[in-house]
């Protein structure tokens, strides 16, 4: 009884992990900007690969296999946004425009009262 | 159809989107984006792998190619935004 | 010194996880290991100096609540996006706001940032200068006052009860 409880819970995680994964990659394909693309792997991917990786934990539970999945799944929900905080500054900086559909953007013009500090020519071409 | 022909068919379709972003990203940004959500992939594929077949090995090889996905990353950022890595 | 020994056991219940092996002496060879790492990779980071086991312990609660609501919001995050993405004409109006802030630890505004990123339709971009403003971009930012105002309410207040 225990074990069937327990194979459904952990098949339920895994398929939504995986189904997120793929939503994230169609977000990839779709959204019009590298920002609107950063929302798309950053939150919905790495919520798909927490969750299968919490299905492992869940299947075989603190074996060594579920302690290092959980290990994983910390790692990737813990690196997802610094690497996506980093990737949007350097495209910024470098010089990528926002989407034309964009309402505002005052991170460009708190860039341009001070320049020299800030290196985000907005004519630099890549 | 079993669990790991399912999840590895929906996994090689969502690596498309990311090489697609590789190969024809606008900017070079776009680029960085995709080989980030190509790790992320990877890593998802290893996991199910080690899910089905209930082996610890695929995670150790998960976990590198996590941590090496996220140095690799923040040096190409570096790079674009500074011209150098150091 | 309090806080370089924090540090080793941190370093190794990560070890314990790691290996996939929780006992006692695996947790001490970690710690071992950790000090050793901890001590000779000092320059690479700013230790702590007002920390203390008490605070921690004090801050232990705080932090479950502050992880239970990350995982709630990331969650709802992710159900909204995919709604987003999936809709077949996008209707989106993305931008970048500057959402100023109260925390004043380093570790409290990386907290802070990260909280941004993982929730719903927002990614921080940058910090400024002088600590005091984040750069959000957001996929909806129709009402930039409602924006900055949920932010700070909603996360930041749990946020600073965890880390400062």
């Amino acid at each position: 009884m225990l074990s069937t409880v327990i194979e459904v819970a952990s098949n339920i995680f895994f398929l939504i992990g995986i189904l997120f994964v793929f939503v994230g990659m169609v977000g990839l394909l779709r959204l019009p900007d590298v920002y609107n693309r950063l929302h798309a792997t950053t939150k919905i991917a790495t919520l798909g690969a927490f969750g299968v990786m919490i299905a492992i934990t869940v299947k075989t539970g603190f074996s060594t296999m579920g302690l290092k999945a959980i290990m994983v799944g910390i790692f990737l929900i813990l690196t997802a946004p610094v690497a996506a905080h980093i990737i949007a500054r350097a495209a910024h900086r470098s010089g990528t425009k926002l989407w034309t559909g964009s309402v505002a953007d005052e991170y460009a013009e708190d860039c341009a009262a001070k320049k020299d500090e800030l290196n985000c020519d907005p004519d630099k071409k890549l | 159809m079993n669990l790991l022909d399912l999840a590895l068919v929906v996994m090689t379709l969502s690596l498309i989107p990311c090489l697609y972003r590789i190969a024809f990203g606008p900017t070079i940004a776009d680029r960085v984006v995709g080989l980030d959500a190509l790790t992320l992939v990877i890593v998802v594929i290893l996991g199910a792998y080690s899910y089905v077949q209930e082996s610890s090995f695929f995670l150790d090889a998960a976990l590198v190619m996590a941590i090496i996905g996220f140095i690799g990353t923040i040096a190409i950022a570096r790079y674009l935004e500074e011209g150098e890595i150091f | 010194m309090k806080q370089y020994i924090a540090y080793a056991l941190i370093l190794g219940l990560v070890w314990s996880f790691v290996s996939g092996d929780i006992s006692v002496l695996n947790f001490v060879i970690g710690s071992i290991l950790g000090l050793l790492i901890v001590r000779s990779l000092e320059k690479l980071y700013r230790p702590d100096k007002d920390m203390t086991f008490r605070s921690i312990t004090e801050h232990l609660p705080k932090l479950v609540v502050y992880f239970a609501v990350l995982l709630i919001e990331i969650t709802k995050a992710s159900v909204q996006m995919a709604r987003i993405i999936l809709s077949p004409r996008m209707d989106i109006r993305p931008g970048i706001v500057a959402v100023p802030i109260r925390a004043t630890k380093d570790a409290s505004i990386t907290a802070i940032a990260n909280t941004i990123s993982l929730t719903p339709g927002t990614l921080t971009v940058d910090v400024s200068d002088d600590l005091t403003k984040l750069y959000v971009h957001a996929i909806d930012v129709s009402e930039p006052e409602a924006l900055r105002h949920s932010i700070r309410d909603k996360l930041e207040k749990y946020v600073l009860e965890a880390f400062e």
